[in-house]
């Protein structure tokens, strides 16, 4: 992508304007620049800096050694009355940076000084219903366009040089509480994307569109049961099989309202040709109005990109009735000579998985307790604690409320969004993890469009009062848990690792910190004056390393509160973009 | 003498047309004549009617009418109102549309409301008038800001054709909140771009439009007549949401 052209493309597709339309040249972002992402230093093209998910980078001008020097080189403010949530990972290409902030806004940067080049701000209706809080993960490149998608479950492409709208296409209907928050990802040249909206009984799927134009190529249900389509280049659709076998994992109708949303989005490896994307918990929270698997809920699915049909899943809750989402995101790296997939799930176990085929590796706590489960048989399958599921409230006395039960992890899981690292070198996952656990009840519910669709009542509870976040080193290979760093409040903020050695992470008490990668010492931090929710990045320019995060406290953990609320209701909002380079 | 004044003049880059006054006595007016004519000559014609309001009665909603009926060749009409916070209202292309078009504007201030007309010789004649004005309206929400259903209206148009015989004139409204982006807290939100096709997709009027039009912006244009065949409205707004309506004569 070095040195070639940029070609400013005309924001205009209706045939009226088509004489003022520039000739679209590919230039800018191409497939293979994604597919080198990883290993290209000046640029960051995909969440998760590399579609593979592994959150390192090959640079090594920052290290053990030098960290100390690290000093502040800019910092940009996203301005307005909108300082909520900033859990947005940015982008970096040709020496801009394109960060996304709270309330579905874009802003492009230079990345050497944080000079504004421009911002676009969503126009967002009064009614959208986004779960927990009104974030945005960040931003696709392809070709000269940035793309990403809003709270009011629309995808919107800019022009990466003006930031004037190219096109926009709606995912689907906000008041039927359809949202979307996560970064979008390319792969074989097809731009894909998942849904939120799994407490109002949406339906999961994966869409794949021509990043281009914004126009569906292919639509895959993660609920079984759901018909997925293709389109062809005129938009007619055609049934393209049935996600699953119909009723096979649910019992009557549910299957209709059934959730899975795949509200992280996902990740992609050019090695397997496959996608693959976490899924959110089955509709509603109570499990037992839904006897059987429920698939593809709290699982990882694998979908061939090329033909839209799922190659493999893996669940790892099945029949959920702890709000156990399975979206968090699956890693794939090198093992034994084999590309494997890692990801902590959270219900609070991390699985190996052969990325090829799904099938089960290892399997192992990455908390402290886990008391849902009582541990996982050969297959990967948890072996439940029947005392430990909340009571079906058809069996209460007054039919009203089921029993109660204390579960660990709590329903915002033993990690939740915020991305792990994997490193390579040290060939160790960094899971930003969190011990929490929750009182949890089933209650009565009938499914209305647009409304909550939980059935369950909760409450969250910190289990020990030294801390709740544990950013932890974790062996795949052993199931070890190598090091580990706590942290009062919870982490949810996502992880970053170097070939300098160093991991780097944020803290909802606003530092930013590296540690040595090897032993989990830290090295370095800067407080950067409100909470970190964001995964950090790094990237190369005119021969300088530079470290960014967005900083701005919000997110799920200040909306649900419970006992975890004495540990950050004192955290202030911000909404910043921070960035780091040696001092000379 | 003199004529070493004039050559000073020209030497200094400030051209024949700076000298030639602005019969509005607008104190802004060498820097829209820089920014939007490039410092080219511009003649002020009374060829270039702009029809407005002594006074605006609702700084929301102005009326203006432009009329340019015995300029030959008008290929470009840029609509600017001098001491608006945003300058350009819309920038034009007749086409095949009769040379003449009305629309209502935000005011924020008494202002000269003018049109700068390019011909295809790529000269420009200009008109304008003044319209005093309480002020506040570029600044203030758009009451579809506060309507809690504007996202289910946007963008929809309502339309009505006239015949004389000759001509058709077409009156459209179109629904959107069409945001300043300069009151606090509320991003820009307006309509971008908007044609008039006929039946088989040709465009017949083309223009460019701007934060300073006015809440559901009402626009009208006199074009050939078509008899029955159906008029489309095509367009879109600074977020990509697009317009695109049928008109049935």
């Amino acid at each position: 992508m070095k040195g070639l052209r940029t070609t400013t493309l005309s924001g205009v597709l209706l045939s009226a304007f088509a004489a003022l339309a520039a000739p679209q040249v590919m230039a800018g972002v191409t497939d293979k620049d994604i597919e080198a992402d990883a290993k290209t230093t000046t640029s960051i093209l995909s969440w998760g800096m590399g579609t593979e998910g592994q959150r390192y980078s090959p640079l090594d001008k920052i290290n053990v050694k030098n960290v100390k020097n690290l000093v502040p080189a800019w910092s940009f403010s996203f301005g307005g009355e909108k300082q909520r949530g900033q859990e947005s990972q940015p982008l970096i290409i040709n020496g801009k940076m394109y960060v996304t902030g709270s309330y579905s806004r874009l802003y492009a940067l230079d990345a050497k000084t944080g000079t504004k080049l421009w911002q676009y701000e969503h126009r967002l209706p009064d009614g959208i219903m986004p779960c927990c809080d009104v974030v945005n993960r960040g931003a696709a490149a392809y070709g000269d366009l940035v793309i990403f998608s809003t709270l009011d479950a629309q995808l919107v492409a800019l022009d990466q040089n003006t930031g004037k709208v190219v096109w926009k296409e709606k995912i689907d209907d906000y008041q039927a509480g359809y949202s979307n928050t996560a970064a979008p990802i390319i792969a074989k040249g097809l731009l894909l994307t998942g849904v939120s909206g799994g407490e109002f009984g949406v339906i999961g799927r994966v869409e794949a569109r021509d990043p281009k134009t914004g126009k569906l190529v292919w639509v895959r249900p993660t609920v079984e049961g759901h018909m997925g389509y293709k389109y062809d280049a005129a938009g007619n659709k055609t049934e393209n099989g049935i996600s699953g076998t119909l009723n096979a994992t649910w019992t009557g109708d549910l299957w209709k309202t059934g959730g899975a949303a795949t509200w992280l989005g996902g990740s992609y490896d050019a090695k397997t040709g496959l996608a693959y994307f976490g899924t959110g918990n089955p509709a509603p929270w109570n499990s037992h109005l839904r006897p059987g698997d429920n698939l593809f809920s709290c699982s990882t699915v694998a979908i061939d990109v090329t033909t839209g049909q799922i190659k493999w899943h893996f669940q790892g809750t099945p029949n959920d009735g702890w709000d156990y989402d399975g979206v968090n995101e699956f890693v794939t790296f090198d093992m034994n000579g084999k590309r494997m997939g890692g990801k902590a799930d959270r219900n609070g176990f991390f699985y190996v998985l052969d990325a090829n085929t799904g099938k089960f590796e290892r399997g192992f706590p990455f908390v402290n307790k886990i008391t849902w489960a009582k541990g996982l048989d050969a297959e990967g399958r948890p072996i439940f604690d029947p005392a430990n599921r909340p009571g079906d409230p058809a069996k209460s006395a007054d039919g009203k409320k089921g029993e109660s039960v204390f579960a660990t992890p709590s329903f915002l899981g033993g990690k939740n969004q915020m991305p792990m690292a994997y490193s390579p070198d040290t060939g160790l996952f960094y899971v930003p993890a969190n011990e929490w656990g929750m009182e949890i009840w089933n209650e009565p519910i009938t499914y209305k469009k647009g409304a909550a669709y939980l059935g369950a009542g909760f409450t969250i509870k910190t289990i020990e009062d030294k801390y709740i976040g544990a950013l932890r080193a974790v062996d795949p290979k052993t199931g070890k848990i190598v090091w580990e760093v706590t942290n009062n409040a919870p982490l949810w903020g996502g992880v970053m690792t170097t070939k300098g050695g160093l991991v780097f992470w944020g803290t909802p008490e606003g530092f930013l910190k590296a540690a040595d990668a090897k032993t989990g010492k830290e090295v370095w931090s800067f407080q950067t004056g409100t909470g970190v929710v964001a995964p950090p990045i790094t990237w190369e320019q005119d021969g300088e390393q530079y470290i960014g995060v967005a900083t701005g406290w919000g997110g799920a953990v200040p909306l649900w509160g419970g006992d975890v609320a004495k540990k950050v209701n004192y955290l202030n909002q911000g909404g910043s973009m921070w960035v780091f380079k040696l001092h000379k | 003498m003199k004529q070493l004044l004039v050559a000073l003049w020209l030497a200094l880059g400030l051209g024949a047309a700076a000298g030639a006054a602005d019969p509005l006595g607008s104190s802004r007016w060498p820097d829209l004549q820089r920014e939007y004519a490039g410092n080219a000559p511009v003649t002020f014609d009374s060829r270039v009617e702009v029809l407005a309001p002594k006074v605006a009665e609702d700084s929301m909603n102005v009326p203006v009418t432009i009329k340019f009926r015995n300029l030959p060749d008008v290929k470009r009409v840029l609509v600017v109102a001098d001491f608006n916070p945003i300058v350009k209202v819309l920038d034009y292309q007749p086409l095949l549309a009769q040379p003449g078009l009305s629309f209502r504007i935000k005011l924020q201030q008494a202002s000269p409301i003018r049109a700068l007309v390019q011909t295809g010789d790529g000269k420009w004649y200009a008109g304008g008038v003044w319209v005093d004005a309480a002020g506040g309206g570029c600044t203030a929400p758009s009451t579809g800001r506060s309507a809690p259903d504007w996202a289910s209206t946007l963008n929809q148009v309502q339309a009505r054709v006239f015949h004389d015989g000759q001509n058709q004139r077409v009156r459209l409204r179109i629904m959107h909140p069409m945001d300043t982006g300069l009151a606090p807290g509320i991003p820009a939100f307006y309509i971008e771009q908007l044609a008039v096709e006929d039946a088989s997709g040709e465009a017949m009027l083309r223009m460019e439009t701007f934060e300073p039009l006015s809440e559901n912006p009402v626009f009208s244009f006199d074009l050939p007549d078509t008899g029955k065949a159906a008029l489309r409205v095509v367009g879109r707004d600074n977020n990509g949401n697009r317009i695109d309506a049928m008109v049935q004569p």
